[in-house]
């Protein structure tokens, strides 16, 4: 059964299923989720609460988001490149979107690691 | 940081290790924000050492201590007639009228005066009488005869050599004395002592009159409107009067003021009213 990610505050509510998110970024005390559908969704949570809301809602199928520095979390299922002489880390379903993105280069060396290690061992 | 990296919802003993690291650096760091705060709290909160209150002054240095009393104007101008001057006031939204009699001799009398005599510029009821036997209240002396005995009320207002002295006493010798001098004495009241606010148990809203003393004057103030007794003796303490003693008031009290026309106003409405034996007034007669 899908999981579905909500995020509730005064007269709106978010319900994304996890699957569909591909990454969120950090703007100031904002946060933006962009969804598979190339739309971005600007929710007044600030990333590390949206992280916590990550965890808390969707358990070991949170496991498939990491957080990258202070401004980004993404979706590993949508890692399509990892560039770590330039910085660059892009999401892709091949199919309908491409979203090129920045972090530094000690995360993207973890972010290769783990995702080595879950070919692996997963 | 900006290099950190964490899987988000996994359930390891790795992420759950790492999410307890969070935690107790967030409460280690909020213990010391607390305690920095605290800290700085308790050293900007604590008291200057205080200057003694009376500095020890030196004996070449010494520098004496120069009180200018507030200057207080007598109230009024016009002073050659033998006539009341009136004048009107604001203080504290409290509206007065103020009667200054000029050349002319205070007294005292009992029962109502007669409202031809034209020698009478001024007259407002003083003492009160008792209602249980219609006797004048509290010490009452008449051209050096006592006609009543005992303390009321601690307001007194004697008039020897024909000059007035309004004060606030238990026991004043200014009554014998009136006594020996063939002088008078009434008690009422008081409403202010040396400048100072005297509270009344009078609680009611009325017309309010005052027997003032103010920068070597007697004069007689009266509110045009319902005052307190509160708020009618802030008003004479404002207007820089030193002491003050009630005077029959209300909307029926009697009196009237002759001006330098020579026109005589009633105090209050001419209306129909019992008379009393023992009504007793102060009166100032024109030389």
């Amino acid at each position: 059964m899908e999981r579905f990610l909500i995020i509730s505050k005064g007269t709106e509510m978010l319900r994304i299923p996890a699957g569909r998110l591909v990454y969120i970024s950090a703007d100031g005390n904002y946060a933006n989720i962009v969804t598979q559908d190339n739309r971005s969704q600007m929710v007044s949570f600030q990333l590390g609460q949206v992280e916590d809301m990550i965890a808390d809602q969707l358990g070991d199928a949170g496991g498939n988001f990491v957080r990258l520095g202070r401004g980004l979390i993404i979706n590993t299922d949508f890692v399509y490149f990892i560039d770590i002489a330039r910085q660059r880390v892009v999401l892709s379903d091949c199919a309908c979107f491409y979203h090129d993105l920045t972090a530094s280069r000690d995360v993207l060396i973890k972010l290769k690691a783990y995702i080595d290690t879950t070919i692996n061992h997963g | 940081m900006d290099d950190e990296f964490r899987v988000i919802g996994h359930s390891t003993q790795q992420n759950i290790a790492v999410k307890n690291k969070r935690r107790r650096w967030w409460w280690v760091l909020t213990a010391g924000f607390i305690i920095v705060i605290s800290i700085i709290v308790a050293v900007f909160s604590k008291k200057p050492k205080e200057l003694p209150e009376n500095p020890i002054e030196g004996v070449f240095e010494y520098v004496p201590e120069i009180i200018i009393p507030p200057v207080i104007i007598p109230l009024g101008t016009d002073s050659s007639l033998t006539a009341t001057e009136k004048l009107d006031t604001i203080i504290n939204d409290v509206h007065l009228s103020i009667y200054i009699p000029h050349n002319a001799v205070p007294e005292l009398t009992v029962g109502v005066p007669d409202r031809n005599d034209n020698s009478i510029i001024l007259a407002a009821q003083a003492a009160d009488i008792r209602q249980d036997n219609r006797k004048i209240l509290g010490a009452f002396v008449l051209k050096g005869e006592p006609l009543a005995w005992g303390l009321s009320k601690k307001g007194y207002c004697a008039i020897i050599d024909g000059n007035v002295t309004v004060g606030v006493s238990e026991n004043s010798p200014l009554f014998e004395e009136a006594t020996e001098k063939g002088g008078y004495f009434f008690r009422q009241y008081p409403l202010v002592d040396n400048g100072k606010l005297v509270e009344s148990e009078l609680k009611n809203k009325t017309m309010r009159k005052a027997l003032c003393s103010r920068a070597g004057q007697i004069i007689v103030a009266v509110s045009e409107s319902d005052e307190s007794m509160h708020d009618f003796a802030q008003a004479l303490v404002d207007l820089g009067v030193e002491n003050a003693i009630y005077l029959v008031g209300s909307h029926s009290s009697f009196g009237w003021y002759i001006d330098k026309t020579g026109e005589k106003t009633l105090f209050a409405p001419d209306i129909h009213r019992g008379t009393y034996r023992n009504e007793n007034y102060i009166v100032w007669r024109g030389n």
